[in-house]
């Protein structure tokens, strides 16, 4: 156990691992692309989390901090991997820093992109101000600022959460769902009437998925204590009155046209798989699911598996994840990178 | 081109203008017709409010329109247009006139409650109804339905004296809807009684009738019951936005609160 596993992206998944592998000894290097580690809900800045409820900044911020202060962990910011090459228990990788590392495994831990609104332009963000993603309502949530229209800094007095952009799909190639924003739009609803009680907010589904436990807590709960309205439809546009903007549709279960106004439109965004991720196949030699995702080989024996022996993948770099399955999966990538380095050196020991 | 959805276009809905001549040209009659917008502009967030506001309303928001209520439900099972599930989607989405056009039926709900036993939400639908057919009345939408009078002449009856007296109710109740005393069935149904019953019965009935007893201290507990029903219809009229309460207890001829307690207190 000498070699150290490198890990690649230093979001929730990346943290785990490192955290994981260096609770049992072994050394790890973090490589990880910007500046800060963290991920996701740090880099775009999250407000309280699906499920615990604690903000981002102090769940995942702890888990930065236990990373950084640990001695089996070598972490290199603003670093990506520029070539791998090797085999089980001894790869090399070359890093845009211009060091080497050595490594007996690796695990990619490089996560999702966010889905760029811009590419649905008739919900008409990026045209309308007041049109905005939930990772900004997040934001403005999580900076004190509160919930405003960004146009003229009012209260919304009824805000139209959008499901389902960026996924489910395929006019833009996306037959995914990104199995969080269901859960994270209910939870974000009832932030929104809890800072603001005048404020209707109506949520436009397709389906509800709310999967598991977050039926009742998140669901169920903002119909319930929170009064949240959910519609069935599916958005054809959004326009505006220049006053108001206009949310055009089909209310499907009374088989009528609805031509709503807004305060403001909200976009659930979906999950990309990462902008990286053609670069990250070729440089590490894994191959992708048909949609983009890193495949996993494995999904009952080798936790975490990749299509090449020695590199595993956990996360949602492998599809739409929540924090807590991710770092699930990579406690689990940090066990089988583990076993694979002890099965190379009791190879190498014969 | 065929048209598709023919069972969404209604009669009234269908517009032709007799006198129409646009820019010289005559489109008068049937070159002139139309069919008005089904276009939805607004939520009313109000109304669902109100019905959750009245007794049975109160659950109303949790509904996810499974339609499990009006798959159940007894009336439906007679007539298709009766749909608990989408009364309970326009109230929440504020569609009035949509829901007006179905008033005539609503009161139909036989309060079997067989959709509240089968409802995943514990919206129940059965009070759901019993709500809505009292927001109809209020607002002055229907008459009051012939259960309502029922109700009506039978708590007149226990919250005056503690007790109901049977042939007062029938009388009352006739009185209300309208129907002659003397009706075959009842006429029968007196003769058999005068036959078979025990003359101690009999008398007993007799006296009820005429002298119509108390209950014994019942004075404090008519004014407790009488204090409440004005105020709860006080409230349900303020939330309706209703100012006069017209008939603040079940006793119709009272039009304000303080004359029924001067009554009571007689
Ligand atoms: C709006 C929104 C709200 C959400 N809220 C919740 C919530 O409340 N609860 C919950 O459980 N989940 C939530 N999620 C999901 C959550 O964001 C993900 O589960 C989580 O971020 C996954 O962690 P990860 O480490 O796999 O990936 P990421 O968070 O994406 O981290 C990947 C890291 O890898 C780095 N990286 C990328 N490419 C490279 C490369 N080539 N080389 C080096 N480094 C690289 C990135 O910079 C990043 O730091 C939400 C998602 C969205 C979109
Ligand atoms: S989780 Fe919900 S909003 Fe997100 S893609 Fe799936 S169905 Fe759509
Ligand atoms: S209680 Fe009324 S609505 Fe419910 S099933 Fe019976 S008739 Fe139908
Ligand atoms: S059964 Fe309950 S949840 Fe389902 S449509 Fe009826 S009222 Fe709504």
């Amino acid at each position: 156990m000498t070699k150290p596993v490198l890990i690649v992206g230093g979001g929730p998944a990346g943290l785990a691992a490192a955290h994981a592998l260096a609770t049992v000894g072994q050394k790890a290097v973090l490589v990880e692309k910007t500046e800060i580690l963290g991920g996701a809900p740090i880099h775009s800045g999250y407000a309280k989390l699906v499920p615990s409820g604690q903000w981002a900044k102090d769940a995942i911020g702890g888990m930065v901090s236990r990373v950084e202060k640990n001695e089996h962990v070598d972490v290199r910011t603003n670093a990506i991997v520029k070539s791998f090459s090797g085999d089980p228990g001894n790869f090399s990788a070359e890093l845009s820093d211009g060091t080497t590392v050595d490594a007996g495994a690796a695990i990619l831990t490089t996560g999702f992109t966010h889905f760029d609104s811009v590419n649905k332009p008739e919900w008409g963000f990026g045209t309308f101000e007041d049109v905005v993603t939930t990772t900004q309502v997040e934001q403005m949530i999580s900076s004190g600022q509160g919930v405003k229209c960004p146009s003229d800094g009012r209260k919304p007095k009824r805000v139209a959460i959008l499901l389902c952009v960026g996924s489910r799909d395929r006019q833009i190639g996306r037959e995914w769902c990104s199995k969080i924003c269901c859960t994270v739009s209910a939870n974000m609803a009832m932030e929104i009437r809890e800072e603001l009680p005048d404020c209707h907010v109506y949520i436009y589904y397709m389906d509800i998925r709310t999967f598991g436990l977050y039926e009742t807590d998140y669901y169920w709960k903002s119909q319930e204590e929170f009064k949240v309205k959910y519609i069935k439809a599916r958005i054809a546009e959004v326009t505006s009155d220049g006053d108001k903007l206009i949310v055009k549709g089909e209310d499907t279960l009374v088989k009528r046209p609805i031509t709503i106004p807004f305060d403001m439109v909200v976009h659930a965004i979906g999950m990309d798989p990462n902008v990286d991720n053609m670069t990250i196949s070729a440089v590490f030699g894994v191959d992708l699911h048909k949609q983009g995702f890193i495949a996993r080989q494995d999904s009952y024996g080798v936790m975490g598996a990749t299509s090449r022996p020695g590199v595993f993948v956990a996360g949602s770099a492998i599809a739409p994840e929540t924090i807590d399955d991710s770092i699930a999966q990579a406690n689990a990538a940090a066990m089988s990178a583990i076993a694979s380095m002890n099965s190379q050196s009791a190879v190498a020991a014969e | 081109m065929p048209i598709h959805e023919k069972s969404l276009i209604r009669e009234e809905n269908i517009r032709t203008r007799d006198d129409l001549v646009i820019d010289g040209v005559d489109v008068s009659g049937h070159w002139s017709t139309f069919i008005e917008s089904r276009v939805v502009t607004d939520y009313n967030e109000d109304l669902e409010d109100q019905i959750a506001g009245l007794p049975g309303g109160e659950n109303i928001h949790r509904c996810w329109q499974c339609g499990s209520c009006t798959n159940s439900c007894t009336v439906n099972a007679l007539n298709a247009d009766f749909n608990p599930r989408y009364w309970i989607y326009l109230i929440r989405t504020g569609m009035e006139s949509e829901l007006l056009r179905d008033k005539d039926i609503i009161w139909q709900c036989v309060s079997c409650n067989k959709c509240t036993y089968v409802c995943p939400r514990e919206v129940a639908p059965e009070g759901v109804m019993k709500a809505t057919a009292h927001w109809l009345e209020l607002m002055g939408h229907t008459p009051k339905s012939p259960s309502t009078l029922f109700d009506e002449v039978f708590s007149e009856q226990v919250i005056k004296r503690g007790k109901i007296e049977e042939s007062g109710i029938i009388r009352g109740f006739f009185k209300k809807t309208g129907q002659p005393l003397m009706q075959n069935w009842l006429t029968t149904m007196a003769f058999r009684l005068f036959k078979k019953l025990p003359f101690g019965m009999m008398f007993h009935m007799a006296k009820s009738t005429i002298f119509r007893p108390k209950t014994k201290g019942w004075r404090k507990s008519q004014l407790a019951i009488e204090d409440y029903i004005i105020e709860q219809d006080t409230k349900h009229r303020k939330l309706l936005g209703l100012d006069k309460p017209t008939s603040p207890t079940p006793q119709a001829s009272n039009d304000n609160a303080t004359s029924t307690l001067v009554e009571a207190a007689e």
